[in-house]
């Protein structure tokens, strides 16, 4: 892999899940691999964490695959600046 | 019509071990959980709390797949893996219809604590704009009751009573009643607790009410109590029922009783806890020298102890000499909201095993305090009957009865 976003995308969704990032690719659906709605807003918070971005509630609802989200965090990355609320703290562990 | 109650089915994780049979034993051999304090770093603001009945070796991993483990806090665990092994123990088939008909009534005094300190410590420590997206579900006092539900399908009435210390004796006395009456026809309750966090020790630090070192109920060198968590969960069913499907039963539950004593937010009053005493007993027709056992709130506080002795005395007269009365918070700690689930364990084993669980770390004789607490050494008694007391914080006081298993 070799898209940075995509590979922080799919090493974060590896850790909320528990399972080996290898089982997941782009084309990954979220509800076939048991995501619900929970494991979608820890994943988007750690997201952000990660990123240093805001994703508006907007967005979340047309999330399907592992590819909407990378596509949309580099939208967001693209668009703005690094949210200032997260303040100064290391990305999520 | 009212129906007998009985328990057929234990699950148990506390400071004494992971299941049902490890706690018994550290029971009987006296044996307590108490150590050093682990995993919670309060140096950076001075946390004097050294010691504590912590659960150890609990891995969340084993229990919880696909990352789900991560949806509850710990004290939810606690309550979902005890669930889980009451229903296995009880032996009970889970039909839908059954699944409909069961009862859910947890206690917890405060709920998903970590959580919600996490969270608090991204916002004013760690100086983030957010906090976890599960902060509320977790932190809720219900999450225990409702992941129950979830995890074992079980969809009749389902609720948590949150009594401080006495939550669990509540929510058991709640769904004694429940089955009793026939509003279901069986029941999941206890009550579980996980508060060790670095902000939840400095509150109870700042009540003065922690012992440096071990907990010594009734004991004269006593110095207050060692915080505990842990869960207990246990099966209700009608004596009929679990006759009918040949089930083992521990003990029947054949009474509750509860107060308050509408007098401080700290200190215990004679009055409330016996009165509640009274209640249980009349509730189960037991006359006061039908009682052999009685497990005592007996937190090992200065205040607690002899308040709790005098109360005993006045509602058994002359027999209170021949009452064990053992306070099992000296092995397994104070559990807040889940310690009348842990002494339910205790006190329903004792029932069935015929051996009385001592008061450990006891030693030495206080005038205030003049009843036989079975010091140390666990014994060898028969008795037909038992009490399980629990008093709270806030003053609200309650008592379950227990029978030996009917014959």
């Amino acid at each position: 892999m070799v898209d940075p976003v995509a590979e922080k995308v799919i090493a974060t969704l590896a850790s909320v899940k528990r399972i080996p990032a290898e089982t997941i690719t782009l084309e990954t659906n979220l509800q076939e691999m048991g995501i619900d709605s929970l494991d979608v807003f820890s994943l988007l918070f750690e997201l952000e964490n990660a990123f240093k971005i805001s994703i508006p509630d907007d967005d979340v609802r047309s999330i399907k695959t592992v590819n909407d989200i990378v596509e949309g965090v580099k939208k967001l990355l693209a668009a703005a600046p690094p949210d200032t609320s997260v303040g100064s703290a290391s990305p999520a562990n | 019509m009212a129906r007998r109650v009985v328990i057929t089915g234990l699950g148990i994780v506390s400071a004494l071990g992971l299941d049902v049979a490890e706690n018994w034993k550290a029971l009987c051999e006296g044996r307590s959980g108490i150590g050093p304090l682990q995993g919670v770093d309060g140096s950076r603001v001075g946390l004097k709390v050294q010691n504590a009945a912590q659960v150890r070796g609990f891995d969340p991993l084993k229990h919880f797949e696909g990352g789900k483990d991560a949806h509850l806090d710990r004290f939810a665990q606690f309550s979902v893996v005890a669930a889980r092994d009451a229903v296995r123990d009880s032996g009970i088939a889970l039909t839908p219809e059954l699944r409909e008909e069961c009862a859910i009534v947890c206690g917890s005094a405060v709920g998903g604590q970590s959580a919600i300190e996490a969270g608090f410590e991204d916002l004013w420590v760690n100086g983030r704009g957010r906090v976890h997206p599960l902060t509320i579900p977790k932190t809720m006092a219900n999450a225990g009751a409702s992941h129950i539900a979830m995890d074992l399908g079980l969809s009749g009435p389902a609720y948590t009573i949150s009594t401080a210390c006495s939550s669990a004796n509540h929510a058991m006395g709640q769904a004694f009643r429940i089955v009793r009456d026939g509003l279901a026809q069986i029941a999941v309750t206890g009550g579980a607790e996980a508060f060790f966090t670095v902000g939840m020790l400095k509150a109870w630090e700042a009540m003065r009410v922690i012992s440096p070192d071990t907990c010594r109920p009734f004991s004269k060198d006593r110095k207050g109590m060692i915080l505990g968590e842990g869960g207990a969960m246990l099966i209700f069913e009608p004596l009929e029922a679990a006759k009918a499907r040949g089930a083992r039963i521990y003990a029947e539950i054949c009474g509750f009783g509860m107060t308050a004593d509408a007098h401080h937010l700290t200190q215990p009053t004679v009055e409330g806890p016996a009165r509640a005493m009274s209640g249980a007993l009349r509730e189960a027709g037991l006359a006061p020298e039908d009682i052999g056992y009685i497990n005592a709130h007996g937190t090992g506080t200065p205040g607690n102890d002899p308040v709790e002795s005098r109360a005993i005395r006045k509602v058994f007269g002359a027999h209170a000499d021949k009452i064990g009365v053992s306070s099992t918070k000296s092995m397994h700690g104070h559990a807040l909201g889940a310690a009348g689930a842990l002494e339910a364990v205790a006190t329903v084993l004792a029932l069935r095993n015929g051996i009385l669980p001592p008061t450990a770390n006891f030693t030495e004789r206080d005038p205030e305090c003049d009843l036989d607490y079975i010091p140390n050494q666990s014994r060898e008694a028969q008795v037909s009957a038992a009490l399980s007391n629990s008093f709270a914080f806030g003053g609200l006081n309650a008592v379950v009865a227990f029978r030996a298993t009917p014959r």
